[in-house]
């Protein structure tokens, strides 16, 4: 009997009962959302990089590594598995900006790729398992022929497969693309045995150079010749330069494999672990991305949610007083009384935390899906949502809670006798309240009297309410704001930072005299990117050589900063190393001299973790460096072909990957805006529809007296206003402060200075005020319906 | 001279499939500056009666009219203008605003009755200059119902409604806040409409309207009244 009861008292108040079940809704979808979505990433991202052999450590030489080389890395007690790997970014021939990186892992045990289409893997095969994103994007498909230039020669073949794999899961060109572009960009693998007739193809084809250059007439120059000369050696020595990277699995620590590597090797050797590999550094930190939202914005939906609940479910606990005096009255048994009650909280638990798991998920996938917005930025097979397991008990505790919440509010009402239980509730009674010690009260209006007055009778209520249009606003602030502050990083990036027009890469070990001639030819500014060892922990020394300010160094205010010759700029991220003039000290991979330089200043770093220096401090400390890239103002069609040049990247081209990005962050914003407003909105109806209530006899009494609907719609509206300017006050800088955690929390990802602009705090707090008077409006409404008469009746 | 003219006057109200007739084609005229008691047992009709001269409800059949105009068919706006400046009302529970002290609950009206009196000139009248700035819950059931009574006044209006002004009182409160009531009611001449079930009180009204199953089965004028002093209450 009394389970029909519940359901009817629910159906009896059931703007309070909708309203709850749509803030636990939002606020737990929103929570388990955001929190999916970064479980999801690490779940389908280990998942895939366990199913391709994803490395564990990449280990580089310049010299290439010999079989030798291998089987000492294999041998190596904790090794698993270990291959020489090569990849290499190389042109598509007969297309404009379009290019490959071309991987083979000799050993198909370590990186290795799934089939999507077509043949699976065959180490004596002569085709290409090219990426089937790239394949989609181009037009290409199974049976097709491909050709790739490779310095002068050409890799043709058959497309045997479309692929996926682990080593291109986010498939970028270098560091500094923020998002994969297909159109332009993709990957592709052959096997050892093709590389093996690349290669040889490539000698005998300098070997016919070499011939030409010696004046053997043509006619002699043939196939058959050049064959001759090719040794085994020959063939060997260019493989083991080709395969510049061991890739291996191991569960050893970074020092312990590095000694290792040492020892069996008899030299240093550049050991690269998987969180500094571009693909697992940019998945785990689009991980943490997600874990630093979830943390703070959506705890915010479901605190707001749960806090109003105390309110509402408090209210309704009074208006059912008399009810359950009646029942206490009839001989129900108190614990019988509180056990209906609580299952109101219960129920709503239930149904919110259902519908918020069910919005969870779609939210999870509106991000997290091949068609959503991380479609682009991840290429992987499986997106299947994942929950991380401190969900459930949050889950359960907000069940409990919302139950505890209901147990207390009923548990106040069954204080004292049936009597006692029987009398309906007394609200408050009125005090004189602070201000009224000023001499400005006695010129207010009633109305402002009556409204300041009841917001200090009904606190809890107001400041819920309050506490809706803080977060409400904070959710907005920190939404648009992230956005505002990652659209302000590009264009710094796009203006400041990157004046040229193409970007050149260059081969690895490029000759530096031929580099600088090149540049300079070009009239531009170069850099060397080198992997160096500070303090234990792999960094990127960037070495500058700018006079044409098409490539710029800019502050920690977003300055320029002219590089000085006498010490080095640590990128923000590595502030904590060192003061200004302190000095620190450096070893490049690969070799044993360390360097000393005095820190000058900190810089803001577009991507990598970096020291910077000048050219001619490092040609002063000596530093063995090669030019990494050439920034040209130059169009890259009026760029000569040049041996030293392995791709071109269009500064355009480079910024649409970074809007892309930008995009992905729009959809996060969006959806967070969109709940904020729906939160507030459903938040404020509630409190509203409860003020309304609680003042319906004043209202009525007020209309009796002669008051139009009008002047007392006014009445109720001016509260909400109010409360909605101080709500705005107080949740624009918190909006604010929120923001400035979160850039904090993610400054192990981005050096991302906030930047918000008049337009997000105008949006927000315009939306918060249209939220604020079309709640107060709807509610104000329901003034011209009021029964006098029956308003009218009973005591207070 | 009729101030209030009520002429084949019908309240329906319908609830689901069921209909009842509050009111049953009453026709009935009040003159003006009288004390006039409306009684009849509970469901009887008598407080629909009153919100319907008070402007509460609009009739479902026939035309009131008041002080010469026809208030059945007046918009809520109207109505409101109408309640602002022609009635006064007092009410069991006394339906102060909680939240406003006693002089902010009387001069709430200055702004909305046209022709509104001085706010404490009324509440020094009703003796409680002492409780300007108390709220109502600071203050005993007979002085609410004081304040409530100053508040009906200060509106200046034509005529004043009560509907069961002693309800909540006990008696010896109750016979001083009618002397109060009927007292200034005949200072500023005012008509003076009380809804009630009590008889006694009656006794003192210049017409008597006895109400039954929303129809009038009775009404008189007595000629010489008795004073509240008089009546056994």
């Amino acid at each position: 009997m009394l389970t029909r009861k519940l359901f009817r008292t629910a159906w009896s108040y059931k703007a309070q009962f909708i309203s709850m079940i749509l803030m636990i809704t939002l606020g737990m979808g929103m929570f388990l959302g955001f929190n999916m979505e970064w479980k999801t990433i690490e779940v389908d991202t280990g998942k895939f990089f366990d199913q391709t052999k994803y490395a564990d450590y990449r280990l580089y030489s310049e010299k290439g590594f010999t079989k030798d080389d291998i089987k000492k890395i294999s041998d190596i007690e904790g090794v698993d598995a270990a291959t020489r790997y090569l990849s290499v970014n190389l042109d598509i021939k007969g297309e404009k900006n379009k290019s490959l990186a071309l991987d083979v892992s000799e050993d198909f045990n370590v990186s290795t790729f799934v089939v999507t289409d077509g043949a699976e893997y065959d180490e004596n095969g002569s085709g290409f398992w090219l990426s089937d994103k790239f394949a989609a994007a181009n037009g290409y498909k199974t049976g097709d022929t491909l050709t790739l230039e490779f310095q002068g020669t050409e890799i043709g073949g058959e497309i045997v497969g479309l692929i996926k794999s682990g080593e291109h899961m986010i498939c970028v060109a270098d560091k500094n693309q923020m998002m994969p572009d297909y159109n332009t960009y993709g990957y592709a693998y052959i096997s050892p045995k093709k590389l093996r007739s690349v290669l040889e193809e490539k000698i005998k084809s300098d070997f016919a150079d070499e011939l030409k250059k010696s004046n053997v007439p043509e006619e002699f120059i043939d196939d058959s010749i050049a064959k001759l000369f090719v040794t085994d050696y020959m063939l060997t020595e260019a493989t083991d330069k080709a395969f510049a990277q061991i890739n291996l699995i191991s569960g050893l620590q970074k020092e312990t494999l590095e000694d290792r590597v040492r020892d069996a090797l008899g030299r240093t050797i550049m050991v690269t672990p998987k969180e500094d590999h571009v693909v697992c550094k940019e998945s785990s930190g689009e991980a943490t991305e997600g874990k630093t939202m979830g943390s703070v914005l959506p705890v915010l939906f479901l605190a707001i949610a749960i806090l109003t609940m105390v309110t509402t479910m408090h209210r309704v606990a009074t208006k059912e007083k008399t009810q359950i005096g009646t029942l206490k009255a009839l001989g129900f048994k108190n614990r019988r009384i509180l056990r209906h009650y609580t299952s109101y909280g219960l129920f709503i638990g239930i149904v919110g935390t259902a519908l918020g798991m069910a919005l969870g998920l779609g939210v999870c996938k509106a991000i997290m899906s091949e068609g959503g917005m991380m479609g682009t930025y991840f290429d992987m097979p499986d997106w299947d949502a994942a929950i991380p397991f401190f969900c459930y008990p949050v889950m359960a505790a907000t069940i409990g809670l919302l139950t505890l919440i209901s147990y207390l509010s009923v548990r106040r009402q069954l204080k004292g006798s049936a009597a006692d239980a029987l009398r309906p509730y007394t609200p408050k009674k009125m005090r004189k309240i602070f201000f009224e010690r000023f001499r400005f009260w006695d010129r207010l209006r009633f109305g402002t009297k009556w409204n300041i007055r009841d917001l200090s009778r009904h606190k809890s209520r107001s400041a819920m309410t309050l506490f809706g249009i803080v977060g409400c606003m904070v959710l907005m602030v920190g939404g648009l704001g992230m956005r505002d502050t990652m659209s302000g990083f590009l264009e710094l990036l796009d203006n400041d930072i990157s004046n040229y027009t193409t970007k050149i890469n260059l081969i690895d070990n490029a000759d530096l005299k031929e580099s600088k001639a090149l540049c300079e030819e070009l009239g531009g500014d170069w850099e060397s990117l080198t992997g160096i060892s500070l303090d234990g922990d792999t960094v990127t020394l960037d070495i500058i050589s700018n006079p044409n300010s098409l490539l710029n160094v800019i502050d920690e205010d977003n300055n320029r900063i002219s590089l000085g010759d006498d010490g080095v700029y640590l990128c923000l991220r590595l502030k904590d190393r060192a003061n200004i003039g302190d000095e620190i000290e450096f070893s490049p991979y690969g070799s044993k001299d360390t360097y000393k330089a005095k820190v000058l200043g900190y810089n803001r770093s577009v991507m990598t973790e970096s020291v910077t220096m000048s050219d001619a401090l490092a040609d002063r400390l000596g530093i063995d460096y090669s030019v990494s890239s050439v920034y040209t103002d130059k169009e890259s069609g009026e760029i000569g072909s040049s041996d030293l040049i392995s791709g071109k990247q269009d500064k355009a081209q480079l910024m649409d990957t970074f809007n892309s990005f930008v995009e992905i962050m729009d959809g996060m914003v969006v959806i967070l805006v969109i709940a904020a407003a729906l939160l507030g909105i459903v938040v404020l109806y509630n409190l509203g529809t409860m003020s309304y209530l609680e003042r319906s006899r004043e209202l009525a009494t007020l209309k009796v007296l002669g008051f139009r609907n009008r002047a007392i719609g006014r009445l109720l509206i001016s509260q909400n206003i109010w409360l909605t300017f101080i709500g705005a006050a107080i949740g624009l800088p918190a909006g604010i402060g929120v923001l400035q955690w979160m850039i904090v929390s993610l400054a192990g990802e981005y050096e991302m200075k906030l930047m918000t602009g008049p337009l997000t705090y105008g949006i927000s707090i315009l939306l918060t005020f249209g939220v604020s008077l079309l709640v107060s409006l709807m509610v104000a409404r329901k003034n011209r319906r009021i029964d006098m008469v029956e308003a009218l009746k009973g005591a207070e | 001279m009729s101030i209030v003219q009520f002429k084949n006057v019908t309240r329906v109200y319908t609830s689901g499939e069921h209909e009842l007739k509050a009111l049953d084609n009453v026709s009935f005229s009040l003159d003006e500056g009288k004390f006039v008691v409306i009684l009849g047992p509970s469901g009887a009709g008598k407080s629909t009666l009153l919100n319907l001269l008070g402007g509460l409800d609009s009739p479902t059949e026939g035309t009131i009219t008041v002080n010469g105009r026809d208030i059945s068919t007046l918009s809520d706006n109207e109505l409101a203008d109408y309640r602002a400046a022609t009635v006064g009302f007092v009410f069991q529970f006394y339906n102060l605003i909680p939240t406003l002290t006693v002089y902010e609950n009387v001069e709430l009206v200055s702004s909305i009755a046209p022709d509104a009196s001085d706010a404490k000139q009324m509440i020094a009248e009703v003796g409680l200059s002492d409780h300007l700035h108390n709220f109502p819950s600071e203050l005993s059931g007979g002085e609410q119902q004081r304040v409530s009574i100053a508040r009906a006044l200060a509106k200046n209006p034509k005529i004043l409604l009560c509907d069961e002004p002693t309800g909540a009182l006990d008696s010896e409160t109750g016979v001083m806040v009618l002397k109060l009531l009927l007292g200034m009611a005949k200072n500023y001449g005012k008509t003076i409409v009380i809804v009630t079930h009590n008889q006694s009180i009656a006794k003192m009204a210049d017409v008597v309207i006895r109400v039954k199953n929303g129809k009038i089965r009775e009404k008189y004028e007595q000629k010489e009244p008795l004073s509240a002093d008089e009546v056994e209450w």
